[in-house]
């Protein structure tokens, strides 16, 4: 699989101003649980991502905190009010101290 | 009756006996008794949308992790490697141009190899040939990449794999593993896939074979990572608990010749994403 922290958030291709539009986003990450064990009998390492942020512009808009229970490669969509012209930052932060992020620009006609 | 024709008649009742057991074994062995469908395509996705709804079709145009794989591909195909200092678009044109239409007629019989040849080794051997480069590993991250950027240039085109001449020997083999009973459970690859298709097996419904390889390689969510129809051949042979074989091995590629002609003039859709 790609690597880990890879991120590619979608946007519809024609945003009209003050429209609620949806956003995609997926990042790759094994989110593993600590519950498992590998061939040898030993528990593998709890990896997971945490804590998710959503910035529009400089106003934090919406945070998750996510568990061991979210699948692996998580990916999500949420609703945005497009109502500035400004970028969208999606910071993801995983237990092991990683911080993978990505923003793309919204330019609402 | 005197005891000349007595013993005679033994004779020719043993012999009898002995060709009676033989014979309808033989017939099995050289004949594949076919199986009907259980259920016509269009059935099994109403049971399929009736189970599982059709959050995977929107997983894979909205989210699907092996487009990561993709763009890794179009990188790869343009960068340089080996010994003679040339990159796929070299010969294949930038993004592939001269590609379009080519995953369609894979996997095919190639004289070289006196065997199926699939898309995956083709890349290998141009790899090697042309590059001077090193084969790619199986299965290997990179390996999948570039095929699925290669594969997705063909996407929309209709399968037109060609089971005539050559081929044809091999495409028997496939089928005949298709319906070879193998392993503790003794199942056969058709059992699950033709005779009882669109039944439930504890909680995954058994799929028909009609759109088993147009869409590798795909993300699979039980995998949790992308891979190959030969790794997924191996995932069912295994869990039939029969002895698997390597990646691109004979009986392997033949199989999939076989299911690649079931599933002719469906369009290709790579990546795909499945269960």
């Amino acid at each position: 699989m790609a690597e880990v922290g890879k991120i590619r958030i979608k946007l519809p291709q024609s945003i009209k101003k003050g429209e609620v539009i949806p956003v995609r986003a997926l990042i790759i990450h094994p989110m593993e649980t600590g519950l498992r064990k590998d061939k040898d009998g030993k528990p593998i390492p709890a990896y997971y991502i945490n804590d998710v942020k959503v910035y529009y512009g400089d106003e934090l808009i919406t945070s998750m905190e996510w568990t061991i229970a979210v699948s692996a490669d998580p990916f999500m969509t949420f609703y945005v009010k497009a109502d500035k012209a400004a970028p969208l930052k999606i910071v993801y932060k995983d237990n092991k101290g990683g911080i993978f992020e990505e923003s793309v620009q919204i330019n609402p006609q | 009756m005197s005891r000349g024709t007595l013993s005679r008649l033994i004779m020719f009742l043993l012999i009898a006996c002995v060709i009676s057991v033989i014979a309808p074994q033989n017939s099995v062995a050289e004949e594949i008794k076919e199986y009907t469908p259980n259920v016509s395509p269009e059935e099994y996705e109403k049971r399929y949308n009736k189970a599982f709804g059709e959050f995977t079709k929107k997983m894979a145009e909205e989210g699907n992790p092996a487009d990561m794989l993709l763009d890794e591909g179009k990188e790869l195909f343009h960068k340089v490697d080996g010994t003679q200092g040339r990159s796929c678009a070299s010969c294949h044109g930038q993004n592939g141009e001269k590609l379009k239409g080519a995953a369609t007629t894979y996997p095919k019989y190639d004289p070289g190899l006196k065997g199926i040849k699939t898309f995956a080794m083709q890349i290998n051997i141009c790899r090697e040939k042309h590059m001077g480069a090193k084969p790619l590993k199986y299965d290997s991250p990179e390996q999948l990449a570039l095929e699925i950027y290669t594969k997705s240039l063909s996407n929309g085109m209709p399968i037109n794999v060609s089971i005539d001449g050559p081929a044809r020997p091999f495409y028997e083999a496939g089928k005949k593993f298709y319906y070879t009973r193998m392993g503790q459970w003794n199942f056969s690859c058709a059992l699950c896939h033709i005779k009882y298709a669109g039944h439930m097996l504890r909680v995954n419904l058994l799929s028909v074979n009609r759109n088993h390889a147009d869409h590798w390689p795909s993300y699979r969510l039980e995998w949790a990572g992308t891979g190959s129809l030969q790794k997924r051949i191996q995932g069912c042979v295994k869990n039939m608990r029969a002895k698997t074989s390597e990646l691109h091995s004979e009986e392997y590629r033949n199989v999939e010749l076989y299911l690649t002609h079931q599933s002719n003039g469906l369009p290709i859709q790579v990546p795909g994403l499945r269960m």
